[in-house]
This record gives structure tokens, sequence and C-alpha cells, in this order.
């Protein structure tokens, strides 16, 4: 086991190493270590390597650990390897933040969002993440409350009420976007693709506390989660407040997902696939399967936009499709190594 | 009731939708005992232990060492009380000794570390039931007898002084079924632990249990030592089929013989087998003028 853990470390510290090396400019090993060190040989090098490569390798880590994370929290605490951040209206209720914000948007003033003339003018590339952030809180909490209100917080009822505000809230957003400007329409569903594109290094500021308070709070409780895993009865029975305990790790996931899905959009299949693959390796108890998480849910996705860079040499792939791609087939063969 | 009681019950009653499911349900046991809860279903044997173990809403019903279940905190109960369920089949695949191990989990608090100690103790655990062998093994590849074993494990982990198991020998086969009951009895007997149990099987209720209650339609029928409530009378009102009462002759437990139906030929009772306290009833009586006495069939 520690041979494992060794072989993960090695690849988490690895894989954005690689991340950084490559790209469309060619920046040798020997510029990267004088990048490091601040004394980059020229500006457009330092550009490269300080405002383009780094943030986007650091997003990309932090966007796969957290959404890994999430949705081995989410599988756990619902005791259901089909559970996946998605499935709990995260990325509809951003989604539909998103369809609002753009139909707001004026592009009579320019890239900035009136609303209505009561605020003052904000910049599109902030009103759009703010706007998906809060679309995403909206639904999380909607199930939540549907959870604990109508369906006293059990796991497959959180599930499915999760599925249900998911279709609404994308009907919801279909229909606005149906009725609004096919410009706008387009802005949205390439945002929801899932993309790293666009990452700028503050992205990884806001998302650092997030994603590793989440990650230090799960690991506090992981004990506990584990116990969930017997069942509800017997959690209880060992002392445990389920229903308090599964609200509070879906109000993590939540704040988790949402704060990535703002930023990068609609990344699907990392919180499904990467769990599963981690189980493998370092077992089904929480603290472990976390911190597998994050190291392998980083790496892969580090890895991931690498290809998405470069597999097109005129342009980049949404990362959101390959993760999907990747997800499905992985999906497949995982059932039919169950069904052999 | 004796003021030695470890586990009390007063005037136990249970509702689900205005539907009683207990009623008026009285009960003690001491320190080092086994209670066999016996009954047909839905008498209210699972209810019961469910109230026993604090598992309901309703817990002032119910003292453990002469405190109301109301006056202990969640973690406090798990400290003191150990519930052995059916456990479902989970999705992921936890290992014996990270079943076992969850029983340390009422007391740790978020911060606290598993320390030497806690090893030793969860491997000593894992070998009193007989499964040092199997404590990496997936818990879902254990037999049913292992997996039960394992549970019971857990409850030592949790360091309980009650256990409280809902019918533990189901689906066991018969040498599992002596198995699981045996350490049972020697936990309470060696270790002063005590032990609340549902069993369907009087014969292994009547090997195992120091104490017994018949539960029927929600209410207590009969309480008390083993010879005091299997009485034929008793047992034929509740489970409506004619029965006979006999001691063993190896072990000189009670056995009770039922004779499902008309049609089956029912043998006299035997006077020579028969305690002076167990009695046989007039339906029997009935049915013994029905049959010969060369054959009997027992369920």
């Amino acid at each position: 086991m520690t041979n494992r853990w060794s072989l993960l470390f090695v690849l988490a510290v690895l894989s954005p190493v690689v991340g950084i090396f490559f790209g469309a400019a060619d920046l040798p090993a020997s510029e990267l270590y004088r990048c490091v060190v601040g004394q980059c040989s020229t500006e457009v090098n330092a550009l490269i390597f300080w405002e383009i490569r780094l943030p986007r390798v650091l997003v990309g880590f932090l966007v796969g650990a957290g959404l890994a994370v999430a949705g081995a929290t989410l599988q756990n605490i619902t005791r259901n390897g089909l559970a996946d951040p998605y499935l709990f209206g995260v990325v509809s209720g951003a989604g539909l933040g998103a369809s609002i914000a753009t139909l707001l948007f004026d592009s009579q003033i320019g890239e900035t969002l009136t609303i209505f003339g009561m605020l003052p003018d904000v910049p599109f590339s902030i009103a759009l993440p703010v706007a998906a952030f809060l679309g995403a809180i909206f639904a999380v909490t909607l199930v939540q409350a549907l959870a604990a209100t109508s369906f006293g917080g059990r796991g497959e009822h959180m599930l499915l009420a999760g599925v249900a505000v998911s279709f609404m809230l994308s009907a919801l957003s279909h229909f606005l976007l149906f009725l609004g400007d096919p410009f706008a329409a387009n802005k949205v569903i390439f945002w929801l693709m899932g993309s790293l594109a666009r990452t700028e290094m503050w992205y990884a500021w806001i998302m650092l506390p997030v994603v590793m308070g989440s990650v230090v709070l799960l690991l506090l409780f992981g004990r506990r989660l584990d116990a969930l895993l017997l069942g509800d009865e017997n959690a209880k029975t060992l002392g445990i407040n389920v229903t308090a305990l599964r609200l509070m790790a879906l109000g993590i996931c939540a704040a988790l997902t949402a704060c990535i899905v703002a930023y990068c959009g609609g990344i699907g299949f990392v919180g499904l696939l990467i769990p599963h693959i981690v189980r493998r390796w370092v077992g089904v108890t929480s603290r472990a399967l976390i911190l597998g998480c994050v190291l392998i849910g980083g790496s892969f996705m580090v890895l991931v936009d690498i290809v998405a860079r470069s597999a097109l040499s005129d342009q980049e792939i949404p990362i959101g499709i390959i993760t999907s791609a990747i997800g499905s087939v992985f999906f497949l063969l995982a059932i039919r190594q169950r069904q052999a | 009731m004796p003021n030695s009681a470890n586990l009390q019950a007063k005037q136990l009653s249970y509702q689900i939708a205005h539907k009683s499911i207990l009623s008026d349900i009285n009960l003690s046991l001491e320190r080092g005992k086994v209670l066999g809860v016996l009954g047909p279903n839905g008498a209210g044997k699972t209810s019961l232990l469910k109230m026993l173990s604090g598992q309901t809403a309703s817990k002032e019903q119910v003292d453990w060492r002469g405190k109301s279940l109301e006056e202990y905190s969640p973690l406090e109960r798990a400290r003191q009380i150990a519930v052995v369920n059916q456990l479902n089949e989970s999705v992921f695949a936890l290992s014996l000794q990270q079943i076992v191990r969850m029983g340390w989990l009422p007391h740790k608090t978020l911060l606290s570390r598993e320390t030497e100690q806690d090893h030793q103790h969860l491997a000593a655990s894992i070998a009193k039931v007989g499964l040092s062998e199997k404590t990496h093994q997936t818990f879902s590849s254990l037999s049913g007898g292992e997996q039960q074993r394992g549970l019971i494990a857990r409850a030592l982990v949790q360091k309980a002084a009650l256990i409280v198991l809902d019918e533990p020998v189901n689906h066991l086969d018969i040498y599992y079924q002596h198995q699981v009951l045996k350490l049972l009895r020697s936990l309470a007997h060696q270790q002063q632990m005590t032990v609340v149990m549902s069993l369907h099987d009087i014969n292994l209720a009547s090997s195992y249990c120091d104490h017994l209650c018949l539960l029927n339609d929600g209410k207590m029928i009969a309480q008390g030592p083993v010879e005091s409530v299997l009485k034929a009378t008793t047992l034929e009102h509740v489970f409506k089929i004619p029965c006979r009462i006999r001691r063993d002759e190896v072990t000189q437990n009670l056995r009770v013989d039922f004779y499902p139906s008309n049609e089956q030929e029912y043998p006299p009772q035997p006077e020579v087998t028969q305690q002076s306290n167990v009695h046989s009833s007039e339906a029997s009586n009935k049915v013994h003028k029905k049959v010969s006495s060369k054959k009997g069939n027992s369920i």
C-alpha cells in the first residue's frame, strides 16, 4: 500500500510539471527552471509561464481534485456508485444562472452587464461565473431542502430529488435560451462544455481555499462518513446523526462543485470516473478515498488538459468533451468487467 | 422489579400511524444475562428491540443502568449499547477489519488518533470471534455465520455493555447457529455483557437464553426464566399450533415439538420427560383423541 501511495504522489508532482512543459510555444526544461526561479530569458516566456501555463495547470489540478473528491463523497454518502456532483443539479443550476446572465447581458452597451440600470455595470467575465455560482447554490439548496423536508434526508431520495431538480432547471434554462438571442445561447452551450482556456491566476486563489477547506473538513469527518456505508440504521446505532452528516457533506460537495463549475463550466464524468479508479488503488474508506481523489483527480485533469490543448493544431477542444468521452468508455468497460 | 436490573422497560408502548405495535410491556434484565425475545411474525419483537436499544423516538420508558435512555446522548448510548442488525449488501467492498473498526466511532472525536491499544483491542476482538485469519477479507465474501460473528466483534470493539441482536441466526446453517449463540452466551456469562436477541427457534432460545419473553400482538404473554415461559398452553395460544414440551435427555434443556395440522399424527404427552412446571393444554388433549401415539412430527 505504501508503494501505491508513493506512486500517486509521484504522479501528482510529475503531471503538473509535464502540463507546464507542453504547449504551442516551445519552453525547454532549462527555460522552465529559469522561470521558476524568476529569471525567464524573455518577457514572452515569462508571460507564457506565469500568466498562461502555471495558472492553467494549478486550476486544472484543483478542478480535477475538487470534482473527484465531491464525486467520491457523494457516492459514499448515498451508497450509490453512480452518484456524481452533476446529478445533484449543480450543473443545471449553474447553467440556469449562466443563461440568465447571458440574456441580461446587454451587447449594445458593450462587455458589461446592466440589470435594468439597478446595479453598476459588471464586466461579463465576472457576471457569468457569479451567476453560475448562484444558480448552482440555488439548485443544491433546493435539493437539500427537498431531501431534508420531504424525504427525511435518505441517500437514495436525495439522489432522486437531485435528478428531478436537475431536469427542472435544465428545462427552465433551455426555455430561456429558446426565447433569447441565438448568439447568447451559443455562449452558454460553449460554457457548459467546460474549458480551462479562459483560466487566470486569480481563479486558483479563489478555488484553492474552497478545495483545501472542503478536503480538510471531509478528512476530519472521514471516519463518520464511513459509517454511512453500513446503512443509515447501522450508522445511527454507532451514535451518528445521519441526516445532519449527510446534509453537511452534500453542502460541502455543492460549494466545491459550484465554485468549479462557475469558473470552468460543466466538466462531466470526472466525479464519477476517478473515485472508481481510486477505490481499486487505495480502498473504499473515506479518508483514503478523498486523499487518493485529490492526487489522481488532479493529475488526471492536468493530463487531459494537455490533450485538449494539443490534439488539434489550430484550436482547443473543450475539456468537458474529452472527459465525457473517456468517462463513457470507462463506464462501459467497468460494467463489462463487473458482469464477467 | 429488582433494583439490580441493568435494563428495565416500564409500561413500554409504541404506535405507528395509530396502530398499536407494543402495549404495556414491562421487563427487567440483570447484568450478564441473555434474554431471548420470542413470538410469531408481527408480534412486535423487532420494535421491542429497537425500543430497548434507543432506536425509536420515545426512549423515556427504557432505563439502562438506572438512567433513562432519553438522558443519554446518541454517542453515549452507542458507547453502552451495540446493535447488531443485518448489514445490507454494500456497494463498496469493505473488509472485515474496516467494518469491525467502526466500533471505535462512539469513542473517537474528529481529531482523535488510533492508538496502539486500539489496534490491539481490535485484533483481540476479531480473534475472540475466531476470525483472525479473515481480518483483511472482504466482508461480503464471508459466510453468513462469519459475517454475524464479525458484527459481534464490532460490538466488542464498541466496548458496549449491552448487545441487542435482531434474529442473529437467521439464514445460518445449524453449525453457525450454535457457534453464534454459544459465543453470545459466553460473552454474557464470562464478560458480564447483557445480551438481548430475538429468535424464531424456540429450542435454540431454550438452550442458550437465561430468560425469555414471549410476545403476541404487541403484548407480553409471558416472561421469566426459560422453564416458566415454555408452557404448552401458552405456546399453543401464541403460535396456534398444538405442541408438546419435553426435556432433552442429553442436554437437559426443554424442547418444544409442534404438531402443525390435524392430519399429522400427534403423540400423547410423555409424562416421564415433563417437569412439574411444564403443562400440556386442553387443546392438545383434544388432538390426542384423533391421532395415534406411534409417530411424532416436529417442525
